[in-house]
């Protein structure tokens, strides 16, 4: 798995980053602050040939890709609710007046096998777990909330079949999750779908005018209720707890001495300000949509050894060898013993709690995304 | 709950489970066997480990979903596997067997699925989440027939944010959720725990939770929590019994 890559750190060293990461405030290696990202360049509508692309480069190095291909499909019929016999004349008039009655509701249905994800990256076998894990975890962020198939669907008989391929062109220098996450963000919101000229059940029929295709996620608020919001695709982060110091995007080296990381999706939409408003929301809201606990690579480093056990150390080699349970259990300060067990709840809610916090690292990254250019 | 250790007598560990959901007719319940191989030397080709190298394997039966599974593993059984692994690593004193991989094995020989009624949607989805506790609980009782050293007996448990028939009625959280019986499962979250410890392995959430409701998600991971120690608690009976 990709998160479980040997990182080339000695005990020592890891033991040294263990602890200016637990400071108070903590000293990471690249000078950044706690919840602060690593500088990207992004662009989108990079690929002619895709209905919406995006290419995000990480200071570090890594680079994704996400191509956004969309294919009408015949939605499978199955027999439920809304299924129209033609057959009985009686039941037809009937399902004509049905019809009517629920005009306003909303009838889009959605199936999350319209989406379809794969995560490439170099150096990982096509089969690997890691790469089903994050393609698992991008799409089920995608599809939790049930809203964005139903953005798929085109009328009872087709729906758009929508492929998502994220590809990482660099070698994995770190663990790319919010990375890829970030890029499937941009390239959902430059995705635009033909414009429909077709109406009601017929074969689909769209525009050709590419200018006229409109976006998949509307950039002007659209009213679905009673208030007009405008969604947006969701975004994985990755945070991870030192001691009692949260850390947003670690490092590969940073993951290395995590005590707990967890990938965190959610969500946000804004809320337009309406004019005669009673209370108008400021900002955006925002939701939580999944949290994954991701096995911290720290679990597979080696342990250092402490200078009283270590015959190599003049005077402890005159002293009788530890008892194998002390040796174990004892920590010694200043060296490295891989962490076991898991994270304590009040850890975990912890984490998830700065994730959601209004004015957060969520908006500032949701913000940032906003301002780039979609072409 | 059903749980018997040692019913593979060639693997180091193994262990049977045995899930019924209710006494619906046309509903099973789950049926999980588990098996665990090593610790053993690693091939001389893979470079040197200072921990335990687990590797773990879910697979469905062909026959154990209303859908056919094929004999390859699907995406979802490999992200089960990962679950698992993720949820097993923080149970395992891995440090105690250097240069050495853990084989852990589980075929789910049925899922826990209603027969009777037709395919509503996202239901795998919730189905996967108790497939996952299930997984946890019978690897946690194969480990410890295997003799490999753990911190804790861990366990998995389910919790799901539910709403009933009707749309003004408020959501209430429930342990063990039966997908088939509830309308509509607006979020669950599934959760490996290690009760003496008071520590959590591995956590899955999913669904769709304002932020402004974060107690409604502590309140699921309590839940979930709950229904773990529940669960370890047939898996420490079951263990008593088999040194008895």
């Amino acid at each position: 798995m990709a998160s479980s890559q040997h990182v080339l750190l000695s005990p020592a060293e890891l033991a040294y980053l263990h602890d200016s990461l637990s400071l108070t405030p903590p000293i990471r290696p690249d000078g950044r602050s706690p919840a602060q990202f690593r500088p990207l360049v992004a662009e989108t509508g990079i690929l002619p040939g895709t209905n919406g692309s995006a290419r995000i480069c990480f200071a570090d190095g890594t680079e994704a890709i996400v191509g956004v291909k969309a294919e009408v499909e015949r939605t499978a019929q199955r027999a439920g609710d809304d299924t129209v016999y033609l057959e009985g004349g009686e039941g037809d008039e009937e399902d004509v007046e049905d019809g009517e009655a629920r005009e306003g509701e909303d009838k889009r249905k959605g199936d999350s096998a319209w989406v379809e994800m794969t995560v490439e990256i170099p150096g990982l076998r096509d089969d690997d777990s890691g790469t089903a894990f994050l393609a698992a975890m991008l799409s089920e962020a995608l599809l939790a909330d049930g809203e964005f198939a139903k953005r798929l669907w085109i009328n009872r008989r087709f729906h758009w079949k929508l492929y998502l391929d994220i590809i990482l062109i660099s070698p994995p220098l770190s663990y790319p999750l919010p990375l890829l996450s970030l890029t499937t963000h941009l390239a959902l919101l430059s995705t635009r779908l033909p414009r429909l000229k077709s109406e009601g059940d017929e074969d689909p029929f769209f525009d050709d005018d590419w200018a006229a295709a409109p976006y998949l996620f509307p950039r002007t608020p659209t009213t679905t209720t009673t208030i007009a919001t405008t969604a947006r695709p969701p975004i994985t982060l990755l945070v991870m707890a030192v001691g009692n110091n949260i850390i947003f995007d670690p490092s590969k080296e940073e993951l290395a001495v995590a005590d707990v990381a967890l990938a965190v999706s959610v969500t946000g939409s804004t809320a337009a300000p309406h004019a005669d408003d009673a209370e108008p929301e400021p900002g955006r809201s925002l939701r939580l949509l999944s949290i994954r606990t991701i096995d911290p690579p720290s679990r597979l480093t080696p342990p250092g050894v402490a200078n009283a056990a270590n015959s190599a150390y003049g005077a402890a080699g005159t002293q009788k060898m530890l008892e194998a349970a002390t040796a174990e259990v004892e920590a010694v300060e200043g060296v490295w013993k891989a962490p076991r067990g898991g994270a304590k709840r009040v850890v975990l809610g912890a984490l998830v709690q700065k994730v959601l916090e209004r004015g957060g690292v969520v908006d500032e990254v949701l913000d940032a995304l906003e301002g780039v250019d979609l072409g | 709950m059903y749980l018997k250790t040692g019913v593979t007598p060639s693997a180091s560990g193994s262990a049977y489970l045995e899930i019924e959901t209710s006494a619906k007719p046309g509903v099973s319940g789950m049926k999980l066997s588990c098996s665990v191989h090593g610790p053993r030397a690693l091939p001389r080709s893979a470079p040197f480990s200072p921990h335990v190298v687990l590797s773990t394997h879910v697979k469905y039966a062909p026959f154990a979903t209303t859908q056919r599974r094929g004999y390859l593993r699907d995406p979802s059984e490999r992200d089960l596997g990962i679950h698992l692994e993720a949820a097993l690593r923080g149970a395992i004193i891995a440090d105690r067997w250097p240069k050495s991989g853990v084989d852990i094995i589980i075929s789910i020989v049925e899922g826990d699925q209603d027969r009777e009624t037709s395919r509503s949607q996202g239901d795998e989805v919730w189905d996967m989440m108790n497939a996952l506790s299930g997984c946890i609980t019978v690897a946690a009782a194969a480990l410890a027939d295997a003799g490999i050293d753990c911190v804790d007996t861990v366990a998995g448990g389910v919790a799901a944010l539910v709403q009933a028939a009707g749309d003004d009625s408020k959501p209430s959280i429930v342990v063990d959720p039966i997908p088939s019986e509830h309308e509509k499962i607006l979020a669950a979250c599934c959760i490996a725990y290690l009760p003496t410890r008071d520590e959590v392995t591995n956590l899955w959430f999913r669904g769709d939770l304002p932020a402004s409701e974060l107690e409604l998600y502590t309140h699921m991971v309590e839940k979930g929590i709950l229904a773990s120690r529940n669960a370890n608690r047939v898996l420490i009976d079951c263990l008593r019994e088999t040194v008895e």
